[in-house]
């Protein structure tokens, strides 16, 4: 298991430095926009689609309108928890 | 601790939030799979990767060769390797910041990193990744000692993630390449393919022109 552990532990690391550390021609174009918006909908809609989804929807309506008034993303993002919870 | 690191720390907290019930999950889930604190302890210290942790302990406990389960597991992160660059245009990546770049901190980072003064970006990621990791650790080590009171923390937190992400997500929602890539990944997640998705997001997104 240990060495198993050190493989994964390495593996990831490297594919996480690598690309980083290396100068490279590559236009990465929206691939971040792009992960960040792919990150967002498989973190909040899991297969398969239910009626959970709505409860989902409408937190996350209560987290925007909790954005927009606070202005503060951790606040927010503790009011979508307490409605979500509540919902 | 330097100003723009304590700046990153705090920042860090809506993260914190989502982190733990999650870290506390796998350290039960390590207990269940028979491993004991100390080798649960080690794959959230040295690894620090959720999904891939997850793939490993719960294959193994299913019989799976643990070389074999660690190799899935790094097809998992294979995601990972289109951070640093996306992150590349505001902060150099030395060995702390990416053995750092979870998910999560990727997606703080880019929303916040651009705004920052240059010479503060490195130290307010590394308190952005370390909070995470501090709470990732802590969660983890909850868990390991069997803290069972701490279950239902998972779910009463699960929508901490998701309510992060979405925040991050916004402006970029009227980014058609972003759009398409979002769907093409969640379309690829209902069909159990997270991983596979979130790659092909990123190799969607080297399509598009920078704004």
């Amino acid at each position: 298991m240990t060495l198993a552990v050190l493989f994964l532990a390495l593996g990831t690391f490297l594919i996480r430095f690598l690309p980083w550390r290396k100068p490279g021609r590559l236009h990465l174009g929206q691939a971040g926009p792009a992960l960040v918006v792919a990150l967002f909908l498989a973190s909040a809609f899991g297969p398969p689609p239910s009626w959970a989804w709505l409860k989902t929807l409408a937190a996350l309506g209560a987290t925007y309108l909790a954005e927009r008034l606070l202005r503060n993303l951790g606040l927010a993002v503790l009011v979508g928890m307490v409605l979500y919870a509540l919902f | 601790m330097e100003v723009p690191m304590k700046a990153g720390f705090l920042a860090a907290w809506p993260l914190v939030l989502g982190y733990f019930p999650v870290a506390v999950a796998f350290g039960l889930l390590g207990r269940e799979a028979d491993l004991s604190p100390w080798e649960i302890q080690m794959v959230s210290l040295l690894v620090f990767a959720g999904a891939s942790q997850f793939a490993l302990v719960g294959l193994v406990a299913q019989g799976t060769p643990p070389l074999l389960a660690a190799g899935l597991g790094l097809l998992l992160n294979l995601r990972h390797a289109f951070y640093g660059p996306a992150l590349r245009p505001y902060l150099r990546g030395g060995p702390l910041e990416a053995f750092l770049l979870t998910d999560e901190v990727f997606a703080l980072a880019l929303k916040t990193l651009p705004h920052l003064p240059e010479e503060e970006r490195r130290a307010h990621f590394l308190g952005l990744g370390l909070g995470a990791y501090l709470s990732w650790n802590l969660g983890t080590l909850l868990g390991s000692l069997g803290a069972e009171g701490l279950k239902g923390l998972s779910q009463a937190f699960g929508f901490a993630l998701p309510a992060l992400f979405f925040l991050l997500a916004l402006p970029h929602l009227r980014n058609r390449v972003a759009l398409l890539a979002g769907g093409v990944a969640l379309v690829l997640h209902l069909l159990g393919q997270t991983a596979l998705g979130l790659v092909l997001a990123g190799a969607l997104g080297l399509l598009g022109r920078r704004p």
